[in-house]
């Protein structure tokens, strides 16, 4: 009796840890950026919860909706927030979770392009121009990233013999994995991290691709699409991409786990804070990066992708040649 | 488990790859330096194990010469010539790059049966970066259409040859060592002069119209 009450216990902590995580870690590291940014600007920057602010003063606003709208709209953002809210609860992007499911790495591939699908169909319901430029370019980008982020995963699987992300993620635990598996592993989970983080980098149309402080409309990607979104519709595509930030970082940081977890033996507790601290730590260097490095030519953006690719390529032929295929 | 120097070659030779990826000179010369450095850091780990002292001298040489030394050169030649971009020739430096790795990866099926001495260990992974930055260099030489470019892809071609030389072997007498680095020295200082005459005597400096030199 006193057995399965320590375990309800334990269950119900990690459901209110993992949804106060989904609620707090976005916009945190929202402000982590942005504070970064100041920093090194020699500013304050905004305090800790400004975010949170923001996302209150945008729920009590009113909206203004053009007349050229259909309900899609305002559909849209919610099916978008759904849909990315679904794919926190899928993805392995914190090592504590109450009930991991068992999700196939092409579904979370198709689930985040089926999100941007949504906010696509938003942007083009608008009727403003500036929404399909935004559009546009947004699709571009899917386009170019969607291998390069594919290729890595595959290798991850390839590696550790599954295409289920919850294996995958779970593989240092299980046998084969762990302090014995050495650098072959730490090679693959270290490149396939660098490459899920470039690929955020663009997924998010962050700096070196996109500059999401910019007032120029004609360079915006995901603000040109959100341009006519006011109101509560706003907060919703805000927190929607917030999380997704949060979400493709905290894979990366998995990523980079692993691969010490191949290296030197961690418990699940240091390894529960260091997903934290990993997605702290990767906001922190995109802040860093997006203060020091300028945005790219429109064109020269597959040349970024292309290093993307190369990562992946690099942790698919190391998984190869690690003696990886074992399907 | 990889040992520090193979750790090193191979970092080494996959930077070379990430090299052929940019067009940007700037880059490449600093990647250089970087990828030299790796270098130089596993002829230090090779003069540990085999207790050489020669080679510590050897890996300073490097490390100031070639890692340093080559590249800053290279970037005043640039700068003195208003170069700082390469035009980029057959395939595109994406493209390049990912061919380049899988070279990486070809080179470590090629030297599976190269047959080492006794004594060195683990000797494979050393074999395949030195052919896999043999192949780089010759991606770079290929996709390059300046004469800097051209030198740069020689100096990789020349460090694969000295990484294959330095794993595969229990070490070369130290006077062959200097009058290889002196020779690829003298070599780079007589290309930066010569490009220096080709941007003079034809105001560019792109090795593809070098035909019309024919009568």
């Amino acid at each position: 009796m006193n057995d399965i009450n320590t375990d309800v216990l334990r269950s119900c902590s990690h459901w209110i840890l993992f949804v106060s995580s989904i609620a707090i870690l976005p916009p945190v590291c929202l402000t982590l950026i942005r504070k970064t940014k100041a920093r090194l600007q020699s500013r304050i920057g905004p305090p800790l919860l400004q975010p949170f602010y923001d996302l209150i003063k945008l729920c009590r606003k009113s909206e203004t909706v053009s007349s050229t709208m259909s309900g899609m709209f305002r559909l849209a953002s919610v099916a978008g927030l759904a849909t990315i809210i679904l794919l926190a609860w899928l993805t392995p992007w914190l090592s504590y979770k109450p009930w991991s499911p068992s999700a196939d790495l092409f579904l979370i591939i198709y689930l985040f392009a089926l999100a941007r699908v949504f906010s696509l169909l938003g942007a083009l319901d608008s009727g403003s121009a500036f929404g399909a430029f935004g559009a546009s370019r947004e699709v571009t980008l899917g386009l170019l990233v969607e291998p390069a982020l594919m290729l890595g995963l595959v290798a991850l699987g390839l590696f550790c013999g599954s295409s289920d992300l919850r294996m995958i993620f779970s593989y240092p635990q299980t046998i084969g994995g762990g302090a014995a598996a050495g650098a072959g592993a730490a090679g693959i989970w270290l490149l396939v991290g660098i490459a899920i983080l470039l690929a955020s980098l663009i997924e998010l149309s962050r700096m070196p691709v996109d500059d999401p402080t910019t007032h120029l409309e004609l360079t915006m990607v995901h603000e040109a699409m959100v341009l006519e979104a006011s109101g509560r519709n706003l907060a919703l595509i805000e927190f929607a991409h917030a999380l997704r930030m949060s979400i493709f970082f905290g894979l990366s940081a998995q990523c980079f786990v692993h691969a010490l977890a191949s290296v030197c033996r961690i418990n699940t507790l240091t390894q529960g804070i260091l997903s934290v601290v990993g997605i702290f730590g990767i906001a922190i260097f995109v802040g860093v990066l997006e203060s020091l490095a300028v945005k790219l030519q429109w064109r020269k953006v597959p040349e970024f992708v292309a290093y993307v690719v190369s990562m992946s390529l690099l942790a698919a032929f190391v998984a190869a040649g690690n003696g990886g295929i074992k399907l | 488990m990889i040992s520090g120097i193979n750790l090193c070659v191979l970092c080494a030779a996959v930077l070379a790859c990430l090299m052929v990826g940019s067009l940007h000179l700037r880059l490449n010369l600093f990647l250089y330096g970087v990828e030299t450095l790796f270098i130089a850091g596993a002829t230090v780990l090779t003069a540990n194990a085999h207790g050489d002292a020669s080679l510590i001298c050897i890996a300073i040489l490097i490390g100031t010469l070639k890692a340093l030394g080559v590249p800053f050169f290279l970037l005043r030649t640039s700068e003195k010539l208003n170069v700082h971009r390469d035009v980029g020739a057959m395939i595109t430096p994406p493209l390049a790059m990912h061919l380049s790795i899988v070279l990486f990866a070809l080179s470590f099926v090629l030297t599976r049966n190269i047959p080492t001495p006794q004594l060195v260990v683990n000797g494979w992974y050393g074999a395949a970066a030195g052919i896999s930055l043999l192949f780089t260099g010759l991606v770079v030489m290929l996709t390059r259409r300046l004469a800097i470019g051209q030198i740069l892809g020689f100096l990789v071609i020349e460090n694969g040859i000295y990484v294959f030389a330095l794993t595969q072997t229990l070490g070369m007498p130290m006077l062959v060592e200097m009058g290889i680095l002196l020779d690829m020295l003298v070599g780079v200082m007589v290309c930066g002069v010569l490009v220096f005459k080709i941007q003079k005597s034809f105001e560019h400096i792109d090795v593809a119209l070098l035909t019309n030199l024919k009568e």
